[in-house]
C-alpha cells in the first residue's frame, strides 16, 4: 500500500550544479530580454525585470516564514496554522497587494510598503485568532516539537506539549514568523504588480493606440493576473521546497532557503521575461 | 497520518490520453477561428469543447505526478499548472493565428524550466515531475485560451481587448467591457485550476478507477462551461452564447448522470438511511 | 470631510459583511467537512471507523473559496455589463456560484465514497441529500457577503481592481482566514470529542472520530451546529477584523504623510495584535500549567 516508485528523501541537500544551471539560466533570461527589447527603453525593461525577480524572491523566500502545520495541526497534534502552505501564504499575500494595488499613486516605495503591511497584518489578526481558538475554545496553550525553548521569549516547551503530539498552537517564535512571512509576501507581490503596471501603461498606449486612461483598466487586469499567477507559482515552489509543512524560522527545513531563492528567481524571470515580451516585441 | 496514494494498473495508457487532449484541443480551438472567417461569433463553443479535452488530459497527468506522493497536495498542482499557464497564454495571443501553437510551445518551455528547478535545484527528485509539469502548463495554457475564446469570441489579443457598452441605445468602444479589462481571465484561471485538480482529490482512494475519474473531469468542464457560457453572454451576441450554454447543459446532465450511475457501480454499498453498518472490532 | 465619513459608514458595512461571511464560511466548510480536518474523515474508514459525515474532498478552503466568490463576482460583473442592476447582478451571480458548489461537493462525496470501497464505506444517498443543500445555504451567505463587499469596494471606495479580480483576492483571503482559525476547532474539539480535553490528539489515536454521539449516529448537521457556537464566530470576527482594519488604516491615515501616515498605523495594528497574542499565550500557560504524567495508564 505504498506510492509507486519508492521516492529518495528529498532532504535538505543542496545540489550546487543544479544552482549553478539555474544561476545560469538566470543570466540568460535576464540578457535575452535586454538585447530583444528597443534600444530607447532597454533600461526601463531592465529595471521592471529586476524588480520582478526581486519581488518573486521576496515570495519565495517570506513564505519559509510561514508557520503551517497542515492535516496533524488540525488535530492539535504538530504546531503551526491547519491550511495548505502555498495557499495561506497566497490569502496573506494578496490581502497584502489589494493594499498595495491602492496605494499605487503614492509611488512605488510607499505602495511597496503598504502591500507588506497589508499581508503582516493579515497573518497577524489570523495568528493571534488561531491562538485564541487553541487557548479559550480548546484548552490547549502552545508548545513547538522542534525546540527546547522559545529562541525570542526564551520559554520552555516540552512540558506544555501533550503526550503522543508533535506540539500544537503558536509559540511566539511561530508568530512572529507568520507576520514575517506576510510582510515579505505582500511586499513581494506588490512589488511585480507595480513593475509591470508601470510598463503596461508606458506602453499600451502606443501599442493599442489609443489614451492612458483608456487602457488603464487592461493594464490593471494584466499586471493584477500576472501578479497572482507569479504569487502562486512561487508559492508553489516553497511549498515542494519546505515538503508541504514547516514550524517557522526556528525549524530545521528553514535552512533550506537557498535552493527556494534561486528557484524563485529563475520561475520570476522566466515568468517576467514572458510578461514584457507582450508588449516589448 | 495521510491519506495513502494508491496507484491502480491498467486502463488507457497515459500517452494515448495526452495525444487525444492535445489533437482534439488543439482542432477545437483552430475551429473556433471560423468566427474570424465567418464574421460571426456562432463557433465560441468550440473553445468550451477544448476545455475539455484539454481537462481531460490535465487530470490524468495529475494522477500521474501525485501518485508519486509530492508531499504538498494535489490542488497545488493544479495552481501551478495555471500560474505558468496564464502567462503563456497572454503572450501567445499577441500571434494571430498562430496563437494556440505558439501557447504550446511557450507553455512547454515554461513547464520544462519549472519542472528542472523543482526536481533538480529544490531537490524533489520525482521521475515524472519534469514531464508532467511540462504537460500541466500546456493543459493550462490550453484551457485559458479555451475560456477566452468562449466568452470573448477570439484569442487574439485585439479581440479580447475591446468590447462595446451600451450608453443610451448607442454602442460605444470600451476597453472595459471585455475579457480582459474586466478579468474575466481570473475567473478562468480559478475554474480551471480547481476543475484540473478535482477529479483526481475527489477519485482518491485504493478505489480509484480510470474512467470513473474521467467522466468526473467532463462533468468540472461542462460545468465550468455553462458558466462561461452566462458570462459570455455580456461579450458575444446572445445567439452564440445560447448555443454555448445548452451544448454545456447537455455535456453536463450526460456526464453527471453517468458519474452517478459509475460511483454506484464502484461503491462499497448504496444505501439509503440506513444506520452505518457493523464492521468487527469497532 | 465627507467623503471621509462617507468612507468609514461603508468600511463599516464592509467589516459587518465581511464577519458574517467569515463565519459562514467556517460553518459551512464543517458541515460539509473540507480542508484538512477532511484527512480523519478520509482516514476512519481505513481504520475500520465506518461513519455517516459528509466527506466534501474540494479542494482546500482558500482555493474552493477563491473560486465561489470570482466566479460569483464575475457573473455579477457580467450581469451588471448587460445593464441588470447592481443588486440583482449580485444575487444571480452569487446563486449560479453556490449551483457550481453544490455540484462540487456532490461529486466529492461520491467519489471518495466509491473510491473507499475495499474497506466497506457505504455511500450513504440520505447524506448527500440532506446534507448538500445546507452547505450550500451556507456558501450562499458567505459568497454573497464576500461579492457584496468587494463590489462596494470597487465602486463606492473607488479601488482599482475590476470586480472578478477583487473576488479572487478577498476569496482566497476569507478561505485562508476561515480555515486557519476554525479548522482546529471542528478537528480536534468536535471530530474528536471523545479524547481528552485540554490536550491535542494523540498519534496513536488518528483516524478515531466520534461516529455515535448525543443524537445518535453523528451527521455533518451535528458538527455545524457545535463549531457555529465558538469556530464560525471567532472565523468571523478574524476576517471580518482584517477587511475592516485594512480599509479603516487606509481611508483615514493614506492622506497623512503622503501615505506613511496609514503605514505606521498598520505597524502600530501590528505591534498591538502581537502584545494580545502574547499575553494569551503567556495567560495559557500559566493558568493551564504544564502537562502532568498520569498516574496510571490512559485508556
Amino acid at each position: 500500500m505504498s506510492a509507486v516508485a519508492a521516492k529518495p528523501a528529498a532532504g535538505g541537500a543542496m545540489n550546487p550544479t543544479a544552482m549553478g544551471v539555474g544561476i545560469v539560466i538566470l543570466l540568460i533570461l535576464v540578457g535575452a530580454c535586454y538585447y530583444i527589447a528597443p534600444f530607447d527603453s532597454r533600461m526601463m525593461v531592465l529595471s521592471v525585470l529586476i524588480g520582478i525577480i526581486l519581488g518573486g524572491v521576496l515570495i519565495g523566500f517570506g513564505v519559509h516564514f510561514v508557520p503551517v502545520g497542515g492535516a496533524p495541526a488540525a488535530m492539535g497534534q504538530a504546531p503551526g496554522i491547519a491550511t495548505g502552505v502555498a495557499m495561506l501564504a497566497a490569502g496573506g499575500g494578496l490581502a497584502g497587494l489589494f493594499g498595495g494595488a491602492w496605494a499605487a499613486e503614492q509611488g512605488t516605495v510607499v505602495a511597496v510598503v503598504t502591500g507588506g503591511i497589508g499581508g503582516g497584518l493579515m497573518m497577524a489578526i489570523t495568528c493571534m485568532m488561531v491562538n485564541f481558538i487553541y487557548v479559550f475554545g480548546m484548552g490547549i496553550p502552545a508548545a513547538s516539537g522542534k525546540v527546547k525553548n522559545d529562541p525570542i521569549t526564551g520559554d520552555s516547551q516540552a512540558e506544555f506539549k501533550s503526550q503522543g503530539t508533535e506540539g500544537h498552537g503558536l509559540p511566539f517564535i511561530s508568530f512572529v514568523g507568520g507576520v514575517i512571512g506576510g510582510l515579505l509576501a505582500g511586499a513581494g507581490g506588490t512589488l511585480i504588480y507595480l513593475m509591470l503596471l508601470d510598463l503596461y501603461k508606458a506602453t499600451l498606449p502606443t501599442m493599442m493606440q489609443a489614451t492612458e486612461t483608456q487602457i488603464l483598466p487592461i493594464a490593471i487586469s494584466m499586471a493584477g493576473m500576472f501578479a497572482v499567477g507569479m504569487f502562486l507559482v512561487n508559492s508553489v515552489l516553497t511549498a515542494y521546497n519546505i515538503t508541504g509543512t514547516i514550524e517557522g524560522p526556528h525549524d530545521p527545513k528553514f535552512k533550506r532557503w537557498p535552493r527556494s531563492v534561486v528557484a524563485s528567481a529563475v520561475a520570476s524571470a522566466l515568468c517576467g521575461v514572458v510578461a514584457i515580451l507582450i508588449v516589448v516585441m | 497520518m495521510t491519506v495513502k496514494v494508491e496507484v491502480v494498473e491498467g486502463g488507457v495508457p497515459h500517452t494515448t490520453i495526452m495525444a487525444a487532449g492535445l489533437i482534439v484541443s488543439l482542432i477545437c480551438l483552430y475551429l473556433s477561428y471560423l468566427n474570424v472567417i465567418t464574421g460571426k461569433e456562432w463557433f465560441s463553443f468550440f473553445g468550451g469543447l477544448a476545455v475539455v479535452a484539454a481537462l481531460i488530459w490535465g487530470s490524468h497527468t495529475i494522477k500521474v505526478l501525485c501518485s508519486y506522493g509530492i508531499g504538498t497536495g494535489v490542488p497545488s498542482a493544479g495552481m501551478i499548472s495555471f500560474g505558468s499557464g496564464v502567462i503563456a497564454m497572454l503572450l501567445a495571443t499577441k500571434f494571430g493565428l498562430a496563437a494556440p501553437i505558439v501557447a504550446l510551445v511557450l507553455a512547454a518551455v515554461i513547464g520544462l524550466i519549472l519542472g528542472y528547478l523543482s526536481n533538480e535545484v529544490l531537490n524533489m527528485k520525482i521521475p515524472a515531475m519534469v514531464q508532467s509539469l511540462t504537460e500541466l502548463a500546456v493543459v493550462g495554457a490550453f484551457t485559458l485560451m479555451g475560456f477566452a475564446v468562449m466568452i470573448g469570441g477570439g484569442f487574439t489579443f485585439a479581440t479580447l481587448t475591446t468590447g462595446s457598452i451600451t450608453i443610451l441605445g448607442l454602442s460605444l468602444p470600451s476597453y472595459q467591457a471585455s475579457f480582459l479589462g474586466g478579468c474575466l481571465i481570473a475567473v478562468a484561471f480559478l475554474l480551471g485550476a480547481i476543475a484540473i485538480q478535482h477529479p483526481f482529490n475527489a477519485c482518491l482512494g485504493p478505489g480509484w478507477t480510470q474512467d470513473r475519474m474521467l467522466m468526473l473531469t467532463a462533468e468540472c468542464g461542462f460545468l465550468s462551461m455553462i458558466m462561461a457560457a452566462v458570462m459570455s453572454f455580456a461579450l458575444v451576441p446572445a445567439g452564440a452564447a445560447l448555443i454555448s450554454l445548452i451544448i454545456g447543459i447537455i455535456g453536463w446532465a450526460y456526464s453527471y448522470t453517468k458519474y452517478f450511475e459509475l460511483s454506484k457501480r464502484d461503491a462499497a454499498a448504496w444505501l439509503d438511511a440506513k444506520p452505518i453498518p457493523d464492521v468487527e472490532g469497532h | 470631510m465627507e467623503n471621509i465619513v462617507f468612507g468609514i459608514g461603508i468600511t463599516a458595512l464592509t467589516g459587518a459583511l465581511a464577519t458574517v461571511a467569515g463565519a459562514a464560511e467556517d460553518t459551512e466548510s464543517n458541515i460539509g467537512s473540507q480542508g484538512d480536518p477532511n484527512s480523519q474523515v478520509q482516514l476512519a474508514p481505513q481504520m475500520g471507523f465506518l461513519h455517516r459525515i459528509f466527506n466534501k474532498a474540494v479542494a482546500g478552503e482558500p482555493p474552493a473559496y477563491g473560486l465561489w466568490c470570482c466566479l460569483g463576482a464575475g457573473l455579477a460583473w457580467a450581469l451588471m455589463a448587460m445593464q441588470i442592476n447592481a443588486v440583482l447582478a449580485i444575487v444571480l451571480g452569487c446563486i449560479l456560484a453556490v449551483f457550481v458548489q453544490g455540484v462540487y461537493a456532490t461529486t466529492a462525496y461520491l467519489g471518495r465514497t466509491a473510491s473507499l470501497k475495499k474497506f466497506g464505506q457505504p455511500v450513504f444517498v440520505d447524506v448527500l441529500k440532506s446534507m448538500t443543500t445546507v452547505t450550500m445555504a451556507h456558501a450562499f451567505v458567505a459568497i454573497f457577503c464576500t461579492v457584496t463587499l468587494c463590489y462596494l469596494m470597487n465602486a463606492a471606495l473607488g479601488h482599482p481592481f475590476p470586480l472578478p479580480l477583487l473576488g479572487l483576492v478577498w476569496g482566497i483571503s476569507l478561505g485562508a482566514a476561515g480555515s486557519a482559525v476554525g479548522n482546529p476547532y471542528y478537528g480536534k474539539e468536535r471530530q474528536y470529542q471523545n479524547q481528552k480535553f485540554g490536550a491535542g490528539v494523540p498519534i496513536s489515536a488518528s483516524g478515531n472520530i466520534v461516529r455515535y454521539a448525543e443524537a445518535g449516529e453523528r451527521n455533518s448537521l451535528d458538527n455545524g451546529f457545535f463549531t457555529a457556537k465558538l469556530g464560525g464566530p471567532a472565523s468571523g470576527v478574524c476576517f471580518g477584523l482584517i477587511v475592516f482594519l485594512e480599509l479603516w488604516r487606509t481611508i483615514l491615515f493614506e492622506h497623512i504623510a503622503a501615505g506613511w501616515g496609514a503605514i505606521i498605523v498598520g505597524i502600530l495594528m501590528i505591534l498591538i495584535f502581537t502584545i494580545i497574542d502574547r499575553y494569551i499565550e503567556v495567560w495559557a500557560r500559566k493558568t493551564y500549567g504544564p502537562y502532568t504524567k498520569p498516574e496510571e495508564a490512559s485508556s
